[in-house]
């Protein structure tokens, strides 16, 4: 799952960042309004984390602005801004959730859960197909019990597939949201991610769909 | 200090009574000198009668009578006398004079008038001494009942005093009046100050009269400075929040980073908890502490309750919870919206946060105040720990636990309005009621 975040101070973006990694998110950080808007406008992210008071472009006119692009990528607002008047100017500008700093770490990746999977329709972080189950929330995989390790990008495939569980889901959409903006994106990588998964889970999880892409079937 | 429509009035009745007691005084005076002249004249014309009856004829009372033919010289006391003292010290005086004679001054050739008293009470005199061919000198008296001269005055002073009476009532409605015109483009100008307080828009100091259009370039630099004063203070605290709370997020996260690697930050954790909250309800003091006077028009209440609501609909969403407002769309509040909304959203948050299910808020207005009652279906606040949450200053870290932040804050905007807020057992729903009674302005 790949997320946008906006926010201006360095080192908080880094500690965001990392834990979101951590999680198995693919993480594009900026630092000003003016890239925000445009990377939230032009990239298929599955949602963004804002934070208002930006460099440029303050973020709640980015905001609108995608809102009323017909943008309907959940965003979560990160602010200083705690005033109730704010939060209720944030959330009618067409936020999904508003977090105030200073935050807990865990509270904000749950919260970043929520809005993924209530993106994605589903109610329970826990995701099952027979033998195999899948934690969102802490991105840890399992057959028959026993834990399977995953590397980052291979935990970032499965996330999204789960997250689509159901759905058709194309290699070229896969790599847009696997990858980070900056990284070098080549679909055939996508293939050997599969196989590598595939081997690990067993051949049944994911089906691959010749020519068209690949499938996770809920239980 | 009184009021300067009172002060005028006051003024006005106090002048104008003064100048129609002086008024009335002289002209009084001249109208009874005037009707004593008119009398004087009347009695010289008397005189002159008795003057010309007694030089016709023989002297002797029945001849005189005969030759003036005035009845009232015939009746007794009837207030109309005459009287002739000769030099030989005979007096022959009219029937009216009964068995009295009327005490006449030394006298002259010229007439004289004065004040005597006759048989029926005062009596205005008139006499002269004349001497009549071939006969004594003597002395022509004529009196005339004052009673008469004091009943002619009498009268012209009461039309004159109803007169009085009713210019002076006139005077009063005119100054009242006066007043209120004079004094419009002040009531005018509260109004205007009234209506603009809140937003951005000039006074036009042409619009008012040129000795009030001072005081309103002077009320607007005032205003716009009070203006850019809070506005300053908004900035300065939104700036001084980011300033704080950003360094704050990081050292909380390097703290749960520590605390995965197993090192033990409670201790650290704990102070950094207490200055978040520090931070949060300082801030908000400074806020509600600048904005609690300012607001003249008020805020709807209804209106920033469907704000906050929506609000809640999103951050509750994934939730069963349920917030229900019973609110009249039309009540007011005489608080900034950014204060109210401050004060709702922080006491619907701490009820949305511990109810179960529900949670009810509910207003009206009572003679001097807006009540706002939030009830929930949560386990409450136990008596003995109610003081302390809403406690100014109280450790909020740990006294509040369990009840969040939130309503220490609600309490401090509520006591920056001048306004009262306790907390108690919800009488329908079970969980905690908050009470929230924030009194109502003039002006709104």
């Amino acid at each position: 799952m790949r997320v946008l975040l906006a926010e201006d101070d360095p080192a908080l973006s880094d500690q965001i960042r990392q834990a979101l990694v951590q999680e198995g998110r693919v993480v594009d950080a900026v630092k000003d309004g003016e890239e925000a808007g445009f990377l939230g406008a032009t990239e298929p992210y599955d949602m963004i984390i804002l934070d208002l008071g930006l460099p440029k472009r303050d973020g709640l006119s980015i905001l609108r602005e995608w809102r009323a692009q017909k943008n309907d990528i959940p965003v979560l607002i990160l602010t200083a801004r705690d005033g109730w008047s704010q939060r209720v100017d944030g959330l009618d500008a067409g936020a999904d959730d508003y977090v105030t700093k200073p935050f807990h770490m865990a509270e904000l990746l749950a919260r970043v859960r929520a809005l993924l999977r209530r993106r994605m329709g589903q109610q329970s972080p826990l995701f099952e197909a027979g033998k195999f189950s899948f934690d969102t929330r802490m991105c840890r995989a399992t057959v028959e019990g026993i834990a399977v390790d995953l590397t980052a990008q291979e935990a970032a495939v499965l996330t999204y597939l789960v997250n689509n569980s159901g759905r058709l889901v194309s290699r070229t959409e896969l790599s847009e949201h696997i990858y980070a903006y900056d990284d070098d994106r080549d679909s055939n990588t996508i293939a050997v991610f599969i196989a590598r998964l595939r081997k690990k889970l067993g051949a049944e999880v994911i089906q691959t769909i010749r020519g068209r892409g690949y499938k996770i079937d809920p239980a | 200090m009184r009021s300067l429509r009172s002060r005028a009035i006051l003024w006005g009745l106090g002048l104008s009574a003064l100048s129609i007691l002086v008024g009335a005084v002289v002209l009084v005076t001249s109208v009874d000198d005037i009707a004593l002249r008119r009398f004087d004249t009347d009695m010289a014309a008397l005189h002159l009668q008795l003057t010309a009856a007694v030089a016709s004829g023989e002297l002797n009372a029945d001849n005189i009578a005969k030759e003036l033919s005035d009845p009232l010289y015939e009746r007794p006391y009837s207030g109309r006398y005459w009287q002739v003292t000769i030099s030989d010290g005979t007096i022959i005086t009219s029937r009216s004079l009964f068995d009295t004679v009327l005490v006449v001054p030394a006298a002259s050739p010229e007439l004289l008038y004065s004040n005597g008293v006759g048989p029926d009470g005062a009596v205005r005199l008139a006499w002269r001494k004349i001497t009549p061919d071939g006969q004594a000198p003597m002395v022509v008296a004529v009196a005339n009942s004052m009673a008469q001269l004091y009943a002619e005055q009498w009268e012209i002073r009461q039309s004159l005093l109803s007169g009085f009476a009713i210019v002076g009532l006139l005077g009063l409605i005119i100054a009242i009046f006066q007043t209120s015109a004079i004094l419009r483009p002040l009531s005018t100008l509260r109004k205007d100050i009234n209506r603009r307080w809140d937003s951005n828009e000039r006074l036009d100091p042409s619009d008012y009269p040129e000795e009030v259009s001072p005081l309103v370039s002077d009320i607007n630099t005032l205003l716009e400075r009070n203006r850019d004063l809070l506005e300053r203070t908004r900035r300065q605290s939104a700036d001084l929040a980011h300033a704080l709370k950003t360094p704050s997020a990081i050292l909380r996260n390097e703290l749960s980073r520590f605390e995965n690697a197993g090192q033990a930050v409670e201790v650290a954790e704990d102070a950094l908890g207490r200055i978040d909250a520090q931070i949060t309800r300082s801030l908000t003091r400074v806020r509600a502490a600048n904005l609690g006077a300012p607001s003249k028009r008020g805020a709807n209440l209804h209106k920033s309750l469907e704000r906050l609501d929506r609000a809640f609909a999103t951050l509750f969403a994934s939730s069963e919870k349920t917030l229900q407002l019973n609110v009249p769309s039309n009540l007011r509040v005489s608080m900034d919206q950014h204060d109210v909304e401050e004060l709702l959203g922080n006491l619907l948050e701490n009820a949305m946060k511990f109810c179960r299910n529900l949670v009810v808020v509910s207003a009206h207005q009572t003679a001097g105040a807006t009540v706002i009652l939030i009830e929930d279906d949560g386990p409450g606040i136990p008596e003995e720990d109610r003081i302390e949450a809403l406690r100014p200053g109280g450790r909020l870290d740990t006294a509040t636990r369990g009840t969040g932040l939130g309503l220490a804050i609600a309490s401090d905007v509520t006591n920056a309005y001048g306004g009262t807020l306790s907390l108690g057992e919800s009488p329908s729903l079970g969980g905690l009621q908050v009470t929230c009674s924030l009194p109502i302005r003039h002006g709104l």
